[in-house]
């Protein structure tokens, strides 16, 4: 007897989730991808007067540096609040069809991505106007991507489980998300950061992956050895970790939407 | 397994009935400080076993309360067992609350790829069937308007005319005479038997005892959770109205 309903049978319905909810994000129409980017575009705007001319940024191609910084903390905000609500938001379906509930936060985290591409095509009309030809070690700009979609599934995983049993936990993460993103070098470089707190954030994967990001795409740097242990491993384990977590509540959580 | 096509074995449920329900993190660390039981635990089902035939009819009758739709949950696999086996060979449909699943945001059109690929098909095939649904839905005009702007008739017609294009090989329906208007009811239900004709098997939970005796091949009678008497139409509903009568 073979199971049909088995996640790696229906693993295509990943994309096809992650494709309806960006039609819904954007309502069908090229202005809703314009309304949903307004919102990074202002901020960029506001942090930019700020740091150029009240604390004189030195950071060389700020504007980008800090567009891109936006681009990629996004992601991870949106993409783990999306994966937050990926099986609350559906519990209409679920509680009266089965489907493969690891299906649902990995899509979401896709949505994550899927708008992160359409937000980096923008970001490469900025370094047109910029006139910036970025170095060849953007190519691995991809790579980083991937491992940031890894990093939001895995926080994901979990979430979505702890917030259909604690329905607080997407306030509790709305404040984190908050402390994160002062935490992680969006708008500020990490060398202006005391050692001692330095020595700390280095462990936190999205600290990697915004410089990685940044220094292959602006500053023509690849990532140092020690990065790329760090980012690996701390994704890895947070996606190992987030998965158990997933698979220990999964089994009876679903009689409580 | 050649002539059965769901076998269900030993099956216990308990659910917890919550007092006071700790729906925040905040209400879960003040509860555990209060070291009360906050819920009590009822046996929903206890210890039952039935299977099901190919091309069989098969109902469940009973109280409000009784386990009948927490029977269908289990063996479509939303609900997990607390113990015992379900066995099922080939796909399994529930026609349960039909329709809940549709996005109101997104047109007709829309929802029934998603439903349909939520439900098992792939890509492909759902498009492919995509105006058949429609037409059996009764919506030709409405395939481009949003599921918001539908009445829940329609929004439920459409779920169904989705949900039987699958050629599901096991059905599980919650209260079938249910959906649309009398004419589209007649219609589902024909569709129902045609399956039957096909050897496939259905599992109906209602309240309907007409469709108890008319067309269902056996029928189990559920109270408090155990199977009180399996068979005949006729021998059951006698056992269940004397036992409610008295």
């Amino acid at each position: 007897m073979e199971d049909h309903n088995t996640f790696w049978k229906r693993k295509t319905l990943i994309w096809d989730l992650a494709v309806m909810d960006l039609k819904l994000r954007y309502r069908n129409s090229i202005l809703g991808f314009f309304w949903t980017f307004l919102e990074p575009l202002l901020l960029l705007l506001v942090l930019y007067v700020v740091f150029t001319n009240i604390f004189k940024s030195q950071i060389e191609y700020f504007p980008l540096f800090l567009l891109l910084g936006l681009i990629i903390w996004n992601m991870f905000a949106r993409g783990t609040q999306f994966g937050l609500n990926s099986i609350l938001s559906r519990s209409g379906v679920l509680s009266h069809i089965y489907v493969p509930r690891e299906i649902l936060p990995i899509s979401a985290a896709l949505t994550g991505l899927m708008m992160l591409t359409f937000e980096m095509a923008v970001f490469g009309t900025f370094l047109v106007v910029f006139g910036l030809i970025p170095p060849a070690t953007v190519v691995i700009l991809p790579l980083i991507f991937i491992l940031e979609f890894i990093l939001v599934t895995g926080l994901s995983f979990p979430l979505s489980l702890l917030n259909i049993k604690f329905r607080d936990t997407q306030f509790v993460w709305g404040v984190l998300l908050q402390a994160g993103f002062f935490l992680t070098p969006v708008f500020y470089n990490t060398n202006i950061l005391p050692e001692q707190i330095r020595r700390i954030i280095v462990f936190s994967p999205m600290v990697q992956i915004m410089n990685m990001a940044r220094d292959a795409t602006l500053y023509g740097k690849l990532p140092t050895i020690e990065s790329v242990e760090i980012s690996l491993g701390t994704t890895f384990l947070i996606l190992i970790v987030g998965y158990a977590i997933f698979r220990k509540l999964n089994m009876r959580i679903i009689e409580e939407l | 397994m050649t002539d059965i096509s769901m076998q269900v074995a030993n099956v216990s449920k308990k659910f917890r009935l919550h007092h006071e329900r700790r729906n925040s993190i905040y209400e879960a660390v003040t509860g555990f400080l209060k070291k009360n039981t906050h819920y009590e635990e009822i046996q929903v089902l206890d210890n039952v076993s039935f299977d099901v035939k190919k091309g069989e009819m098969i109902g469940i009758i009973g109280k409000n309360g009784a386990g009948k739709t927490t029977i269908l949950r289990l063996l479509s696999r939303i609900y997990q067992p607390d113990s015992g086996t379900i066995i099922t060979d080939g796909t399994v449909i529930p026609f349960l609350g039909l329709g809940l699943g549709f996005n109101p945001e997104l047109t007709a059109r829309d929802n029934i790829i998603i439903y349909g690929r939520l439900l098992g098909f792939s890509k492909k095939e759902i498009t492919e069937k995509e105006e058949e649904i429609i037409k059996f839905a009764e919506l030709e005009r409405f395939e481009d308007i949003k599921i918001k702007n539908f009445s829940s008739g329609m929004a439920a017609r459409l779920a169904f005319a989705t949900a039987v294009q699958v050629d599901p090989d096991i059905i599980l329906v919650d209260e079938i005479l249910s959906v649309g208007d009398i004419t589209f009811q007649k219609k589902s239900y024909e569709t129902f038997l045609s399956f039957k004709e096909r050897k496939k098997s259905i599992v109906v939970v209602t309240h309907n005892m007409d469709i108890i005796r008319k067309d269902c091949d056996r029928v189990i009678f559920l109270d408090e959770g155990k199977i009180q008497i399996v068979g005949e139409p006729e021998k059951v509903i006698e056992f269940y109205t004397n036992k409610f009568n008295k």
